[in-house]
């Protein structure tokens, strides 16, 4: 016993495994070439073709590879970028007219003109899981001249030229998407945009800008959209350098506020987008015990935004008394309460609480959104402290997938959900979530209101919603702000906050500039030799 | 009966049964995520789309027909060897599952490596003096390595190794400016083939962390196991038959005791591959791995019936096989099991 039984490594051998490992951690290592940007995220793509797109981090891509008719800059302003000009409307409001650029190519180096527009529309309408983007909106389309598309429209609408900015529509070449006409074309992309797609899969693409491109070239040499799991390795992955730019899309909230401080102390360098995503409570308004309107306005008047959003986000998440974001059209003034518990407290004792007798209410929460777990955490816990007397919330986890699932069945009395439109319009926050087809009363029995879990609608609301949507300046403003109080008298929504993307690189890199989506202006990222 | 026409008639055994077990959990997975709530209409589009878009797409994606239709469908498929298309982009099944398997079996062979050379050097190490230093930290290893929680684990070599000291990757599975190899889908194998040094060293550097984290939990499972048989052979009647006979010890050791030693670690390895084929989801969620176990959690998540089936299903008999293959071995090796 006691005797060595295996040799253990010898010096050669330790030198052996010492150069080894010396290697690995510095040969060969794959750093960045000269110029290209490695932009992290989370989220996989799991196509390129605009008619399988729903993400954003797809939506990112598209605004890269692909050029829509319309742009919108960071304060919403829209601009022509394939078109020539804005939209020529009829008189009726019924027909709009677009002008198209001719000195477009696409990447594959054909021209690009309305007839390429027209198929690329024509296979999104037939193909997109978005489609229904077009076809609530256009009955036909039509080519007028070499440069001139015809789009009849099913009723007039005034948001037609943030329709036409979505990056879904982008045109597509007719060429190359020939065979693909009526099927998806996942890892190819033959488009007009800044860059041209060089090898995509689910977790890395690589982009390399198109040299024939009509507009400002590139200011990079090409761009690494890589994504990863999880919070922590996308933190991880800029502090170590292992990427240039990181989109807040997934980042926990502690994580944020870190690179945040980081970005105020000179270590990194932040841009911040237009805050176009809403988070919100959704009542359900048809059951006991919120079918009380007071009620529901009780809590309306419960909620302390700022405290929750310090709580939950470092502030980072702004608080939101609106269901269109500021500076959106109709957005202000605000049309829910503000905090005010002594008016909260007198209204619950109407209905015979606070004195010996307490609601209790179920607030659920989609279990994979860890934000959503801190919301329904420090909300419970600050109506604990200021209404504890008043009202208790049993919060419960649902996965995001199963809460869509049951929203329209009336399963939630209280859920707390998010809401991004798909381009930067004020209807788009206000028909989704309001719209009702059919209904009885106060009770809505078809439509977008049932399928967000409220059943709620309003006399004549379903009227004032369409007529804003073809109404135009200031008109069109009176009447948003006029849905938006009524909505607020309802309470069957309650804004909670509202999220604006954010993108920190690292230094050497250029500050991330948004666009009016809310995506990272790729070609305008350059890097510091 | 001869021993070779035993073992043919025990493994046709085993054999016979392995379509029974393959349709019995093609079946079940089928049923138990139509029975789960969520739908993948809804994962596809979120609460956004009007019911009639909705309906369409589920029309589209044969969502719509009676459960029975898509079970005779899906049946009828697996038994043409189709696995259907993925429902959030229609690619094909078999080419996600030959995209992410390759990197599920590349990080599990290296992890098993690692697990095996570094939990039989600590098992075998305590030997030598039993109830010594060497031992009570070679038990304390195994029992450590066993009890960690991989998430945990794999977030602190992360935060380590990559983060602060900035020695490795983050995560991934290959630099996102470099090409990656082509062939196999095996990058070290496929570098290597190419004698390429970038892609080695570059897929070399991404698999440290993942394999050695998932190695050196599995570890402990070996060490335990080794130090346990090899004891138990160190006292048995034959190994004290040699020493009488005047062996030396390391002799004694090597020739008599390791082999006997080694065959429940045989078996042991054999449901450790098993369980890595499928099991490594926490370290491969943690570094970004690309495999087969990350690419079914999306699946689950998206709700995308395809993919889990057909991840579910390829899984499965791949363990199956590896079982089989596991139980033929020992009983190759050990004389003492009869069949």
């Amino acid at each position: 016993m006691g005797r060595r039984l295996l040799p253990w490594p010898t010096a050669s051998g330790n030198r052996l495994l010492a150069t080894l490992a010396a290697l690995l951690l510095a040969g060969c290592q794959g750093s960045t070439p000269l110029g290209h940007v490695v932009v992290a995220s989370r989220g996989n793509l799991d196509s390129v073709d605009p008619v399988d797109i729903t993400s954003f981090a797809g939506g990112q891509l598209l605004s890269a590879i692909g050029d829509p008719l319309y742009a919108s800059d960071a304060s919403g302003a829209l601009r022509p970028q394939l078109a020539e000009a804005l939209p020529i409307l009829s008189a009726d409001g019924l027909t709009a007219r677009i002008r198209l650029r001719r000195d477009v190519r696409f990447h594959d180096g054909t021209p690009f003109n309305a007839e390429a527009l027209l198929f690329s529309l024509e296979r999104f309408r037939a193909l997109a899981k978005l489609s229904y983007l077009l076809d609530d909106r256009i009955t036909a389309l039509r080519v007028l001249g070499p440069h001139e598309l015809e789009l009849r429209l099913k009723r007039p609408y005034s948001s037609l030229t943030a329709l036409l900015s979505s990056s879904n529509l982008t045109p597509l070449s007719p060429t190359a998407y020939r065979n693909h006409r009526r099927r998806s074309l996942r890892d190819r992309f033959v488009g007009t945009g800044p860059y041209r797609l060089v090898s995509s899969s689910p977790h890395k693409t690589t982009l390399l800008p198109f040299a024939q491109y009509w507009g400002a070239p590139a200011r990079n040499r090409g761009v690494h959209l890589v994504t990863l799991s999880n919070s922590t390795a996308l933190f991880g992955a800029l502090q170590s350098g292992e990427v240039d730019v990181l989109l807040s899309q997934g980042l926990d909230s502690d994580q944020q506020r870190a690179l945040a401080a980081q970005a105020a102390r000179g270590q990194l360098v932040q841009g911040t987008g237009p805050a176009l995503e809403i988070g919100y409570l959704t009542l359900l308004s048809d059951r006991p015990p919120l079918d009380q309107p007071q009620l529901r306005h009780a809590l309306a008047l419960s909620i302390d935004r700022r405290l929750i959003s310090q709580r939950v986000s470092y502030g980072m998440r702004t608080p939101l008394r609106s269901l269109i974001p500021p500076p959106m059209a109709g957005s202000e003034p605000p049309a829910w309460p503000d905090y005010n518990p002594q008016q909260a407290r007198r209204l619950f004792e109407r209905f015979g609480f606070c004195r010996g007798r307490r609601l209790t209410l179920p607030l659920t929460f989609r279990s994979n959104v860890p934000t959503d777990r801190l919301f329904a955490l420090t909300w419970q816990a600050q109506l604990q402290r200021d209404l504890g007397a008043c009202i208790t919330l049993e919060i419960n986890g649902v996965e995001s997938t199963t809460a869509y699932r049951q929203l329209d069945k009336g399963a939630f009395p209280m859920i707390l959900l998010d809401w991004a439109g798909d381009y930067p319009a004020p209807d788009n926050y206000l028909t989704p979530l309001l719209s009702c087809s059919r209904a009885a009363g106060a009770r809505c029995l078809e439509g977008s209101s049932v399928s967000f879990g409220s059943f709620w609608t309003a006399t004549g609301l379903q009227e004032q919603l369409q007529a804003s949507e073809s109404l135009h300046g200031a008109a069109r403003t009176r009447l948003l702000r006029t849905i938006q109080r009524r909505t607020a008298h309802g309470a069957a929504y309650l804004p909670v906050w509202q999220v604006a993307p954010r993108a920190w690189a690292r230094q050497g890199v250029s500050t991330p500039r948004f666009d009016g989506s809310g995506r990272v202006l790729l070609q305008a990222l350059s890097q510091q030799p | 009966m001869s021993r070779r026409r035993h073992l043919i008639r025990y493994l046709s055994g085993r054999l016979a049964l392995v379509p029974l077990m393959l349709w019995l959990i093609a079946s079940l997975v089928f049923l138990l995520l139509r029975v789960a709530p969520g739908d993948p209409i809804d994962a596809l589009l979120g609460t956004r789309a009007p019911q009639a878009a909705r309906e369409a797409l589920r029309q589209q994606l044969g969502l719509d027909q009676p459960l029975l239709v898509q079970y005779g469908h899906y049946l009828s498929d697996l038994l043409h060897g189709q696995l259907g298309n993925s429902l959030t982009n229609q690619e094909p099944v078999s080419a996600v599952i030959g995209r992410s398997l390759p990197a599920s079996l590349e990080l599990g062979l290296v992890a098993l490596l690692i697990a095996a050379v570094t939990g039989l050097a600590v098992g075998f190490s305590g030997v030598a003096r039993q109830e010594g230093r060497l031992d009570l930290a070679g038990r304390i290893y195994g029992i450590g390595t066993y009890a960690l929680p991989p998430f945990w684990a794999a977030m602190v070599v992360q935060l380590v190794f990559a983060v602060w000291l900035g020695w490795l990757p983050v995560g991934g599975r290959f630099p996102a400016t470099l090409e990656p190899p082509s062939g196999s889908g095996f990058y070290l194998l496929d570098s290597l083939l190419a004698g390429n040094c970038d892609q080695l060293l570059a897929s070399l550097r991404h698999l440290v962390l993942p394999a050695g984290t998932l190695g050196l939990l599995l570890s402990g499972v070996f060490a335990n196991a080794l130090r346990l048989n090899l004891r138990r052979a160190l006292d048995s009647d034959y190994v004290e038959a040699a020493r009488s006979r005047g062996l030396n010890e390391g002799r004694v050791v090597l020739r008599h005791a390791l082999p006997n030693a080694l065959l429940p670690v045989l078996t042991i390895t054999g449901i450790t591959v098993a369980s890595l084929i499928g099991g490594a989801l926490l370290i491969e969620v943690t570094y970004s791995w690309p495999g087969v176990a990350f690419q079914l959690q999306e699946a689950i998540g998206q709700r995308d019936y395809p993919v889990v089936q057909g991840i579910v299903v390829v899984v499965a008999a791949l363990v199956v096989a590896v079982s089989v293959l596991v139980d033929l071995l020992v009983a190759l090796l050990d004389p003492r099991i009869s069949f």
